[in-house]
């Protein structure tokens, strides 16, 4: 009995961190607190997130084949693995929901303020339960496509802009006290990088289980230099504005004007977000699914695809009242919220792991 | 074959695309929008009230006048434009209050200039912008001018060689490069300024002149504020003497006098560079601007031989006095207003960050007090299609 047939390669997974971690982080500029060092707080926040890939793709290497569901069994036993399994799919759906919220607000305040916000987060989400339907080995190769014309994009609105910017908006460097910037860092740890632990559900249905440390890496770097590359145009653009922006790359990529031709490409941010939080939700959504198809031994996840879906598109309509508490949530509680999913239980997992000696290595082949 | 549910998905799918993707939600057609070309911001007499104007396009009346065709009557056509005013108690409730004149709904994406009148000005323009800067309508492209009179008289000039006055001063802030003597300031520039805790906000001066229904709208120089209050205005001379710093400079003609003393030399300005450079000497905070520029002989209305070698250093030379002359006054006259419009403070802050937190607080004590040397390098390149003047050899 298998829930998931399709498999993907290391590259395919690479492309698919990245699309994920870039996801929503694109127009909502991660470490926006720490003002014009945000690149720097980024770069510091991947530090931590590369700490953060090390632990899962040590776990995920240990139990080749088993996704964090199963693994939290063999590591906790079935009783408490079974609550903490819990804990993570509420977890995966909840951040979707979040980032359908994104969407919703995005798409709202921009363009559309008159049409209600569920039109929009019901939308992406039948796209993303299609996707979900159709397995990791489609929601990966939409990934490449995806993911390079986002690249296309940013380096595209960085030329156009590179008129405009001015990149003493960056001076002087290392502005903000210490302990703002670390606090900035951090919350750019825990949002993006920290929420790759969504992937411990994808890495098993990797062709090589070994490419997980490698891929991993390289996605999380790559991704950085283009938040960074994101962070630095919209600094160079907007310089002190930027800090009062609700979405800076937006209004960034709104300034664009060559000879009065090239202007108003803002639709732009749109499609990028709309591409890359495809993916983040696809990953997280399809995260939930098959977990609780694992948890409750189901022979396929197909049933749970429609029923997951509308309450992640409820709880993201529920559980804010309006952008401003969005933002507040973000920065003041979700650092926090987000660690012992993020770092302290698999740590502890690896940690309990390596002291049981579980998985028990077989030798030769297995019996 | 296909099977009769997943017949019935399709069909359902493909309904559904046409359905949902024929139209917007809100969708707006041309002739259901009241385009505005340019906004005004006035205070009205009664207190606490705002008085906004708006020119709004009339899509209809712009197409070009057809050949031949005398039959529209001898009242010439109608305006392209028309302008309307409103007075409420905010900003957005007064553009909401248009909809009581005009049966159209505004439309501000295209509007290219705002007007702040010289009685909004003074009294603080943060209130005002702040609609601009947050819905999502209007761009921060937008170009911001103070009008010497009311703002709503500023958008009843007549254009000449454009259609619709907001359009043609939007144009008349985009040609300002032919002399540089005017500023050109966008609402994303501004709120810049607006929210550094130094640099003072400018924006560009327009006036009216003529009278009745001649009037035209002339940019006068440069409006600067203190923090968000209008403070003073620059002249034409020292607002290039300000440009020359921001090193916004596109051309312009530099006036000298000729090394003879019989009349005058244009020069003409070609390119233009400068910087801020702050230094720390014996202790105390120096500023040096660099200006580096290149000009051309334009025209000479002296019989002299300029071709000589001292002649054209002469030239050199007294082009250099000019350039520091003008910035000398744009100088004076942002530390009689004691506003930072040059953006020393910021440049301070950049290289001197641990100084900075110092005098942050202080810096409306420093700045008129600061010392400012302006290094010029002026070099002349070409003499154009003659080298000695056309008289009589």
């Amino acid at each position: 009995m298998k829930l998931e047939g399709g498999k993907i390669a290391g590259s395919e997974l690479v492309f698919l961190m990245i699309g994920f971690t870039l996801g929503s982080s694109l127009i909502l500029s991660p470490a926006q607190a720490a003002k014009h060092d945000d690149w720097l707080a980024i770069l510091a926040g991947l530090g931590e997130g590369l700490v953060f890939a090390l632990i899962y793709t040590t776990l995920a290497v240990r139990f080749p084949g088993k996704t964090l569901i199963q693994f939290n069994d063999i590591i906790y036993g079935p009783y408490l693995g079974k609550i903490i399994s819990l804990g993570y799919l509420w977890y995966f759906l909840q951040l979707g929901s979040l980032v359908l919220r994104n969407f919703g607000d995005f798409f709202t305040t921009i363009i559309y303020p008159e049409t209600p916000m569920i039109v929009f987060i019901v939308l992406v989400a039948l796209i993303c339960a299609s996707a979900v339907r159709n397995g990791i080995e489609v929601i990966a190769r939409c990934s490449i496509l995806l993911v390079v014309f986002t690249f296309v994009v940013i380096f595209g609105t960085a030329i156009l802009l590179a008129k405009d910017m001015k990149f003493t908006n960056l001076l002087p460097v290392f502005d903000i006290p210490l302990r703002e910037f670390i606090k900035a860092s951090h919350s750019a740890a825990t949002f993006p990088f920290g929420e790759t632990v969504a992937f411990l559900m994808v890495i098993p249905f990797l062709k090589k289980v070994k490419e997980a440390k490698t891929s991993s890496i390289i996605a999380l770097i790559m991704a950085a230099m283009l938040l960074v590359v994101v962070a630095v145009r919209d600094t160079a653009v907007l310089g002190i504005t930027k800090t009062i922006s609700t979405y800076p790359a937006y209004q960034a990529v709104r300034l664009i004007d060559v000879g009065k031709i090239l202007t108003r490409l803002e639709i732009l941010i749109a499609i990028n977000l709309l591409s890359m939080g495809f993916l983040k939700i696809a990953v997280l959504y399809y995260g939930a699914v098959l977990g609780t198809a694992q948890l409750l031994k189901l022979r396929s996840y197909l049933p749970l695809v429609l029923p997951m879906g509308a309450f992640m598109v409820s709880l993201s309509t529920l559980q804010f009242g309006s952008n401003i508490e969005n933002i507040n949530f973000a920065q003041e509680i979700y650092p926090y919220y987000a660690l012992p999913f993020q770092v302290g239980l698999p740590l502890i997992s690896l940690l309990i792991a390596i002291l049981r000696g579980v998985p028990k290595k077989m030798k030769g082949a297995k019996k | 074959m296909v099977k009769r549910g997943s017949l019935f998905l399709r069909i359902l799918a493909i309904s559904l695309i046409i359905l949902l993707t024929a139209g917007c939600w809100n969708r707006r057609e041309l002739d259901t929008l009241a385009i505005v070309s340019g906004t005004g911001i006035d205070k009205p007499e009664e207190p606490g009230k705002v008085q906004i104007t708006v020119q709004i396009i009339k899509p209809g009346e712009m197409k070009a006048p057809q050949a031949g065709g005398g039959g529209e009557g001898g009242s010439g056509g109608q305006k392209p434009y028309w302008t309307v005013t409103a007075t409420g108690d905010t900003v957005f409730d007064t553009i909401r209050e248009m909809a009581h004149k005009s049966n159209r709904k505004l439309f501000f994406p295209h509007n290219e200039i705002i007007i702040l009148g010289e009685d909004a000005a003074e009294e603080g323009v943060q209130k005002y912008l702040d609609f601009f800067a947050r819905d999502h309508e209007p761009r921060w492209l937008a170009w911001v001018l103070v009008g010497k009179n009311t703002a709503s008289e500023v958008l009843e000039t007549k254009a000449e060689l454009e259609k619709v006055p907001a359009i043609s001063i939007s144009k008349l802030i985009e040609a300002r490069g032919a002399t540089s003597e005017a500023s050109a300031v966008t609402l994303h520039e501004f709120l810049t300024r607006l929210m550094s805790k130094t640099t003072a906000p400018v924006a560009s001066l327009i006036e009216v002149s003529g009278q009745g229904k001649e009037k035209t709208a002339l940019l006068t120089g440069t409006a600067v504020f203190k923090k968000d209050k209008l403070a003073g205005y620059l002249n034409k001379t020292e607002t290039r003497g300000l440009l020359w710093v921001l090193n916004e400079i596109k051309s312009g003609i530099i006036d000298v006098e000729c090394p003879g003393g019989k009349g005058k030399v244009s020069l003409e300005i070609i390119r233009a560079r400068s910087k801020i450079i702050p230094e720390i000497k014996d202790n105390t905070l120096h500023l040096a601007v660099e200006i580096d520029e290149e000009g051309n002989l334009g025209s000479q209305m002296c019989s002299d031989d300029l071709t000589s070698e001292s002649a054209w250093k002469t030239l050199e030379k007294n082009q250099a006095a000019v350039i520091h002359n003008e910035v000398m006054a744009a100088l004076k006259k942002a530390r009689e207003l004691n506003t930072d419009i040059f953006g020393f403070g910021e440049a301070v802050h950049k290289k001197y960050p641990k100084l900075w937190k110092d005098i942050e607080d202080k810096w409306d004590e420093f700045f008129p007090n600061l010392e400012v040397a302006v290094i010029v390098d002026a070099k002349l390149r070409r003499s154009g299609l003659i080298t000695k003047t056309v008289k009589p050899e």
